[in-house]
């Protein structure tokens, strides 16, 4: 069925319009600046110098959503993509920073955006094994892979094995159910920027019942209205640690499927009357993004990565002009000016934030499935699929058991997404072997 | 539009202007809301009681009482239970030279603990066990002392069980250690040593080194088996925390040092947090610190 827009992938919405939409897509993205705020929390770093961090990172993840969008020859997917501070590389920055201080998380950065740019067009090659039912696996672990981070922050946990208060869940209830009712019920404006209402009705409830969520004056001492960002180490002082490559090799590949997987939700959610995946953008998408990779390593700002939430968002509001990616880079760049604006968002409650990403990963995850069973289903897209989901979501299920798996396991079993997407497109060609070599059918086309 | 434009702007004006305290209590010190719920609660009750004497305990009696997380106890300065919501059966008895299963007498650790400035929330760490069970539980218990109407002084507290470490334990443990040195000089070591003293806790564990890396008491072994450096003792990382923390001490007074450790249930390394001490013992200096966790993301 035709997809009625507000506003299509090319499309320019007024002025007005593009700076509050992309401001929507902006408070989605604000979950990521917890990640240079930990990084420099474990490393007891000085205010000084969490603050560059912060305002280094906005700039890589703002550098990043404009590339990938505005339309630059041969980079970018030209989809709405924006970018935000990478989970997959946070683990592996603070064992580089910790190991070998910021030159070495820049070298090892800008390594992993050299290795994302190598695989661009290698992944293109792969036109071939991805049927339209795997891809719509790919969109829909697209949307699973944001559940733990959602549903961690919907129930407001900071940390592991933290209590849970009633009031942060009551609060993660109404922000959602309010997105929710202005999606269903509201009409034009209201349901356009059903996330932002949601987030902005949730914060201020939130903020009247939970005394800790009220922005306190003492954390704004101190930050400037306006302040030019400084780096982190000298120009030229970059390492790289041979130790670090392997382990940097293997998050950059299943970085790049994960936004290999971004990149073709975006693909369905911009152009759904397209038949089959078009490669050119995404090979071009995995260029920006290892680009943006390596400039958030070149300027010392954390590794960034495509927002899948961002990308269920313009699911969700039927918005899809990429030119909101180029205004939300635009505006996290124009915050990164402005630290005392950007700590004022980066409080916005973690229960307001975990209804927003479930709130954008519900239509990630039905988009996936409808694409899925789109087909006439065969026993040979059960075993594909159903062995598929076991190995992806156990990765998410059960971590321990991976953290003693021999290192050849844990290397290709790290994530729900890059795990599921790996065993699909390899039982596909297992279980169609049959029609290989009879000829009569590629078992791309299956 | 410009009523949304209007909108946005009064959310942000109105939220910059709340502000976060809340019951007077400093709560900054603590990561888990586990911690902070528990203070907060002996807290409240113990102001209650300051105001109305054990007739506040009314509300906190189990099954119905406010918090089922949290049993409250009361006990007066010689170690007398006066009011217990768990176990109701050790009302009007002394307690103080009861013992935990590793021998720490935890009257005496309270009483120790609430008389520390170190210490502002009272905090003692020992094995329990849950009312109606049979096994060991790990405890954290916070302590307030309050002077009834009636003239008698009390201490009021409640504990978490399977707490979660806070870096906040280790920092008391350890400034806790260097004032013992201090007042009372080589003296101090075999106290701190002492696995049932409030310096050892869980995997928490006081120990001491000179600056040349020579162990005065050891963070793993009573008997060090083979003579270590720490100076020379690297993480999973393979660099030194210990040389890595003393070049710090120039220019402050305590560090925390970060380290990678291995965890048999994750994936990647985990970290951990050393946090260390300098002091003077017979006229040399001396590092004193402890090894905990670091919280970990969800």
């Amino acid at each position: 069925m035709p997809q009625k827009y507000e506003y299509t992938v090319n499309e320019v919405p007024p002025i007005p319009h593009l700076l509050v939409l992309s401001f929507q897509h902006v408070m989605l993205m604000f979950i990521s600046i917890g990640f240079p705020i930990m990084l420099a929390n474990q490393m007891n770093a000085s205010i000084e110098f969490t603050a560059s961090l912060i305002t280094l990172s906005m700039i890589a993840c703002g550098f990043g959503s404009i590339i990938q969008s505005v339309g630059i020859p041969y980079i970018g997917s030209k989809y709405l993509c924006p970018n935000l501070v990478g989970p997959s590389y946070f683990s592996l920055s603070l064992s580089a920073v910790w190991i070998g201080g910021i030159p070495l998380m820049r070298g090892m950065l800008i390594l992993a955006g050299l290795i994302e740019m190598f695989l661009a067009p290698v992944i293109q090659k792969l036109k071939n094994i991805f049927p339209t039912y795997v891809v719509g696996l790919v969109v829909s672990m697209v949307g699973v892979s944001v559940i733990q981070a959602s549903v961690s922050s919907f129930f407001g946990l900071q940390f592991k094995g933290d209590a849970i208060n009633s009031l942060d869940v009551v609060m993660g209830m109404f922000t959602l159910l309010t997105m929710v009712f202005c999606n269903i019920w509201g009409k034009g404006f209201v349901r356009m920027y059903c996330l932002l209402i949601g987030m902005l009705i949730g914060w201020i409830a939130t903020a009247l019942i939970i005394p800790e969520y009220r922005i306190d004056s003492v954390l704004l001492q101190g930050k400037p209205l306006f302040a030019l960002p400084r780096l982190l180490s000298g120009i030229w002082d970059i390492k790289i640690d041979m130790k670090m490559v392997i382990p940097f090799i293997v998050i950059a590949i299943s970085s790049t499927l994960k936004t290999f997987g971004n990149l073709i939700a975006a693909q369905r959610i911009s152009v759904p009357d397209q038949k089959e995946l078009d490669f050119k953008p995404i090979r071009e998408g995995l260029m920006a993004d290892g680009i943006a990779t390596a400039a958030s390593g070149l300027i010392g700002a954390m590794a960034v990565d495509t927002s899948s939430s961002n990308i269920g968002l313009a699911g969700s509001t039927k918005v899809v002009s990429r030119w909101l990616s180029v205004g939300a880079g635009g505006i996290f760049i124009v915050l990164a000016f402005l630290p005392r604006l950007a700590m004022i968002l980066s409080l916005i409650p973690k229960p307001v934030l975990g209804a927003a990403i479930i709130y954008t990963g519900c239509f990630m995850i039905i988009a996936g499935l409808q694409e899925m069973f789109v087909e006439q289903w065969n026993i040979r897209r059960t075993f594909v699929i159903g062995i598929s989901l076991f190995f992806g979501l156990s990765t998410a299920f059960l971590p321990g058991l991976y953290a003693r798996a021999p290192q050849f396991i844990q290397s290709f079993f790290t994530d729900p997404l890059p795990t599921a997407t790996i065993i699909a497109v390899v039982l596909h060609q297992v279980v169609n072997l049959d029609k290989l070599f009879k000829g009569k059918q590629k078992p791309g086309i299956g | 539009m410009k009523h949304l434009y209007i909108g946005i702007l009064a959310v942000l004006m109105a939220l910059s202007a709340c502000s976060n305290s809340r019951d007077g209590l400093d709560l900054t010190a603590y990561n888990y809301n586990d911690t902070k719920n528990l203070v907060r609660f002996v807290h409240n009750a113990a102001q209650k009681i300051e105001k109305d004497g054990l007739a506040a305990t009314e509300e906190y009696k189990s099954p119905k009482g406010i918090n089922k997380d949290f049993n409250l106890y009361v006990y007066d300065m010689k170690g007398i239970n006066l009011f217990h919501a768990g176990t109701p059966e050790v009302q009007n008895k002394n307690l103080r030279n009861i013992t935990d299963i590793a021998g720490k007498r935890v009257i005496d650790l309270v009483f120790e603990a609430l008389s520390n400035p170190e210490n502002p929330h009272g905090w003692v760490h020992y094995t329990w066990w849950e009312p109606g069970k049979f096994y060991p539980v790990p405890k954290s218990s916070c302590h307030f002392k309050v002077r009834m109407p009636d003239g008698r002084e009390v201490f009021v507290g409640s504990g978490i069980n399977y707490p979660l470490e806070e870096s906040e334990f280790a920092r008391i443990a350890v400034d806790s250690a260097v004032n013992l040195i201090t007042a009372k000089g080589s003296a101090a070591l075999p106290v701190i040593e002492n696995a049932t003293s409030s310096y050892n806790f869980r995997e928490v564990k006081v120990f001491a080194f000179r600056p040349d890396g020579r162990i005065v008491i050891s963070p793993i072994l009573g008997d060090s088996l083979v003579s270590t450096n720490l100076l020379s003792c690297v993480d999973e990382a393979g660099t030194k925390p210990f040389e890595h923390a003393l070049k710090q001490f120039g220019k402050q007074t305590a560090v925390w040092q970060i380290f990678m450790a291995k965890s048999r249930y994750e994936r990647q390394l985990v970290k951990k947090t050393l946090y260390l001490r300098k002091t003077m013992l017979n006229d040399e200096p001396l590092f004193v610190g402890a090894v905990t966790d670091l919280p970990q993301t969800p």
